[in-house]
Order: structure tokens, then sequence, then C-alpha cells
């Protein structure tokens, strides 16, 4: 099987948040979420800085634990995972961030590789994906090169290509347009849209009223830690 | 096998990445464990000596000069008849000249002014191993003492009792300055990984992110540590060994010590084998203390 599943109608439940609630010194970060993501949907989580958009995706994969409330993500309560089954959790799942958080000493192909490389694959499926993954953002003649020879968007799509390079079945980007000028932003939307139309369940953290505009999907807006808008 | 290569490289990696770290961690275990070697090579080889001495240990048993030929045969029967005694030999009067003539020639003619044979006869007892040990020396001697026909009875009590206390002492030393220096080497490993730890905190926290298991991100950092302390007590040995090679060298032409260097020896290939060991398993817990501080910090 290739990057991301066939496409088709979204089918079953991805993500479901009951009653959510988390705090950072007694402050409420998000309050009483009750959230429904379907299989194969692309969903925009907007709203202003410090509204819990990076909460909700740190719940998600499960750096943060909510202090109230249950998370299930495929039907696996996130909530209650122990410890050591986090990395398994993570493994379905791809995230892209804002600040790409590539490796500098590592080349493109090694970056892209990593996800990978945690799970023991073999040398030739390794191979296989990374190039196919890079190939799928086009970045792939770039293999060879340390990230810090890389313009922006093309670090960007790098990024991207580690997220989808295990076939995930959730992606999970945080601002990942936050560092990119409008064109560029615009590029990565259509990458995301691709991605979704093979099925592939996104979820897309950003302040950016353009980028609503272009992906033209599901808006979850938050606002002070509270679902304002779905 | 592709992720062990990749954790060994990583391990590498880091080990070239941090140079100066590094070779400080390599020299303080290095460090601790030739101190901790001075005092086992000492410990070993008088333990040897020792040893070879208690093999040597004879009881002279000087016999009345009045004693009958039946009360010299009783007595002979019954020391056979002891459990302590693996060798039995008798030097009469006129050996014991014979030996002291021998021995010291140059005051034999002491010996000529006093007319009659001064010498008393004696039996020379070797002892059985098992009662070797100085305080069943004593407790032996002291009950031959009380036999009829015994005059005297003379072994190198003292002497012995007194090489033991002192290897007691240095069996007590090795071990206290052993743990206080192992717990620094420890600590400097720890330092030593924490760095490296520090500085690849942005790459742990992205190995996390891609589902990588605590597993797979702690074991480049253990198997680190320990190479740098199966390093470290690798030069500990090549420090050791030179130091010894010198000592013996310093030793050997004065000829001040009566050819005792030929008695000393270097550690057997179980013992150094150990002392890499124990270098590997002091980076490996610096390590691990390190890793969970590490842990709990970034919990």
């Amino acid at each position: 099987m290739g990057i991301g599943y066939t496409a088709g109608k979204p089918a079953g439940i991805m993500i479901q948040l009951f009653h959510v609630s988390k705090y950072y010194d007694r402050r409420p970060a998000l309050s009483d979420i009750n959230l429904l993501i379907e299989k194969g949907e692309f969903v925009l989580l907007m709203g202003p800085s410090g509204a819990g958009k990076t909460t909700l995706l740190k719940l998600l994969f499960g750096t943060e634990r909510p202090d109230d409330g249950q998370i299930l993500v495929q039907n696996r309560n996130v909530a209650r995972l122990r410890a050591s089954a986090i990395p398994y959790l993570r493994r379905t799942m791809g995230i892209v961030f804002q600040d790409f958080r590539l490796l500098p000493k590592k080349n493109v192909f090694e970056n892209v590789a990593l996800p990978l490389m945690v799970q023991g694959t073999s040398t030739f499926e390794i191979r296989r994906k990374v190039t196919e993954a890079l190939k799928a953002v086009g970045v792939d003649h770039k293999k060879d090169q340390r990230p810090a020879t890389l313009s922006a968007g093309e670090q960007q799509r790098v990024c991207i290509a580690r997220a989808i390079v295990n076939s995930p079945i959730i992606l999970l980007a945080d601002e990942p347009t936050g560092n990119l000028d409008p064109h560029l932003s615009s590029e990565i939307i259509e990458l995301f849209k691709v991605i979704n139309a093979r099925g592939t369940t996104i979820m897309v953290a950003t302040h950016n009223p353009q980028v609503m505009a272009q992906a033209n999907r599901r808006v979850l807006r938050l606002d002070q830690g509270k679902l304002v808008a779905d | 096998m592709r992720r062990i290569a990749y954790l060994v490289k990583e391990s590498m990696t880091n080990i070239r990445l941090n140079r100066t770290t590094t070779l400080v961690a390599v020299a303080s275990t290095a460090f601790t464990l030739a101190c901790f070697g001075v005092f086992l090579l000492l410990y070993l080889n008088l333990r040897g000596v020792v040893s070879s001495l208690q093999d040597d240990i004879k009881i002279v048993v000087y016999l009345h000069d009045g004693l009958s030929g039946q009360g010299l045969s009783d007595l002979q029967q019954r020391l056979k008849g002891e459990r302590e005694v693996a060798t039995l030999s008798y030097v009469s009067k006129e050996q014991a000249l014979a030996d002291f003539r021998e021995q010291f020639p140059s005051e034999y003619h002491l010996l000529q002014g006093l007319g009659e044979n001064p010498l008393p006869a004696s039996f020379v007892v070797t002892l059985a191993p098992r009662f070797r040990s100085s305080e069943a020396v004593r407790q032996w001697a002291k009950r031959l003492t009380t036999m009829a026909g015994v005059a005297q009875v003379q072994y190198s009590r003292d002497w012995i009792e007194n090489l033991a206390t002192v290897i007691g002492f240095i069996e007590l030393g090795a071990v206290a300055v052993g743990s206080i220096l192992s717990a620094a080497s420890v600590t400097i490993i720890a330092s030593t990984i924490r760095l490296t730890l520090l500085a690849r905190r942005d790459e742990i926290e992205i190995l996390r992110l891609v589902g990588a298991t605590g597993a797979f991100i702690k074991v480049p950092y253990l198997l680190e540590g320990a190479v740098l302390g199966a390093v470290g007590g690798l030069l500990s040995l090549a420090i050791l060994r030179g130091g010894f090679d010198l000592f013996k060298l310093q030793l050997g032409p004065t000829g001040r010590f009566l050819g005792v260097e030929s008695w000393l020896n270097f550690f057997p290939g179980h013992v150094s084998l150990l002392i890499i060991g124990a270098g590997l398993a002091l980076g490996f817990t610096g390590s691990l203390v390190s890793l969970i501080q590490f842990g709990r910090a970034s919990a």
C-alpha cells in the first residue's frame, strides 16, 4: 500500500472528545470540549493565539493528558492510555509543526525515514516509502541535502513527507503555514487536500483566515479554551 | 538488525560530537579504576606472598637434652598422630651443629669455644594446609609445650600475624577508596551523558513524537556510557601495567629486596576482564542515573 488510503466517503468515527478540560496552573486551557470527527474528514481548528488549539492537538497525540473528560482516537481512550502505549498510538499519526522540527545533522532522506526507523522497518521498505513520500511532496531531488540548505517551504514539505511516510490514519498539523509566505502557504494547503483525498483524516490548527478560505472545509472555532463554533 | 545498527551508530555519533566531555569521562573512569587497581594489585600480590609463606610455615619443636631414646620415640609417635602434622623430620644435635656450621661458617668458632655441643635436637614440623592460619598455629604450639620432652616451640607467629593484619587493612582501604572513587566516576559519567541529553533534547522530543519507544531513545545513551566506561577500564589497565612494569624495573637492579620482584605478578586475565567489566558497569550506571533524572525533568 502506498501513501494514504483509498479515497471515499467518510465512514465511521475517527476522533471523539467528551467534556474534555485541561488546566495549566488552575487556568483553563480547554473547557468542556465535545467534538466528533469522522474518518477521512479535513477539519480546520481556528482561533487566536492562546485559544487552546495547540493544547487540543497535544491531547490528541498524547503529550498532554486531559484533567477531565475522555478522548477517543480510533476507538482508543487516549486519556487512559498507559505511557508505554503512547508511542504505538503516535505511529498511526503524522504530525506537522510550524517550526518543522527537522534534525539539522541528518539529511532530508534520514529525517523522513525517522518514523520508519523507530519501528524497525527494513532497509528496502524504508527506501521505497521515503522515496514515495518525498515524491508526493515534491522534494525527492533534495534527499541528500541538510535541512539548513532548504527554503522554508521545502523544509515544511520535508516535515509533511515525514508525517505521511508511515501512511498515517490521522495527520495533525499545528500552524503549518505560520512560517511561510502566502504563496507557499497555499501550496501546503493544496498538498494537505491531496493527502486528504487519499483517505487520511486531517486536522489543521491555524489562526490564518487565508488558510480557512483556501481549504474551504469544516471549521472548528476555539476561543479562550471553549469551542464556540462548528 | 537495521534498528540495532541505527542505535549503535547514534551512540558513536554522540561520542564523536562530545569529544571533550567524552575524554573527561574516560579519564575519570580510568583514574578511578587505576587507583582501585593499585590497591587490588597490592592486595593480590601480598595475599599470594602470604599464601606461599604459609605453605612454608615450619614449627621447630626443640627437645630437652636429657630426653631418653624411649622418650624420643614416644614423642615422635605422638606427633605423627597429630592432625596438624603434614610432615615430621628429626634433627639430631649433631645434625643441628653441622647445619649451623654450613649456614654460619664465620660464627662456628664461637660454638667451639663452649666445648660441648650446645644445640638441642629438634623435630621440624610442616603443617597440614587447614591448620596454617595464625590462630590454629598459635593454639597448637601452646599445646605442644605441655608435651613431655618438649623444651621450646618456635615459629614465626608475629610476622605472619602482622602481615595478615596489613592485608586486612589494604582490603579495607581498597573497598573504601574503590567505593568513593566509583561514586565519583558514576557522577562524572552521568554529567557527561546529561550534557549529551541536553544538547540533543530537541532530537529526543522529535523521536518521541514520531513514535519512538523509551527503550529506542535510551539505548544509544546507555551504550555510550557503557563504551566510555569500558574504554576507561582498558586505559586504567594500560596505566597499571605501565606502572607495574616500571616498579619491577626499579626493584630489579638494586637487589635490595631479596628477589621479591620475582614474586610480583600483574593481574591474571580474568581479573583484567573484571576491571574492564567494572568500567563498563560504572559507565552504564552513570548513563542510567542521567536518563532517570532527565526523564523526571522532561516528564
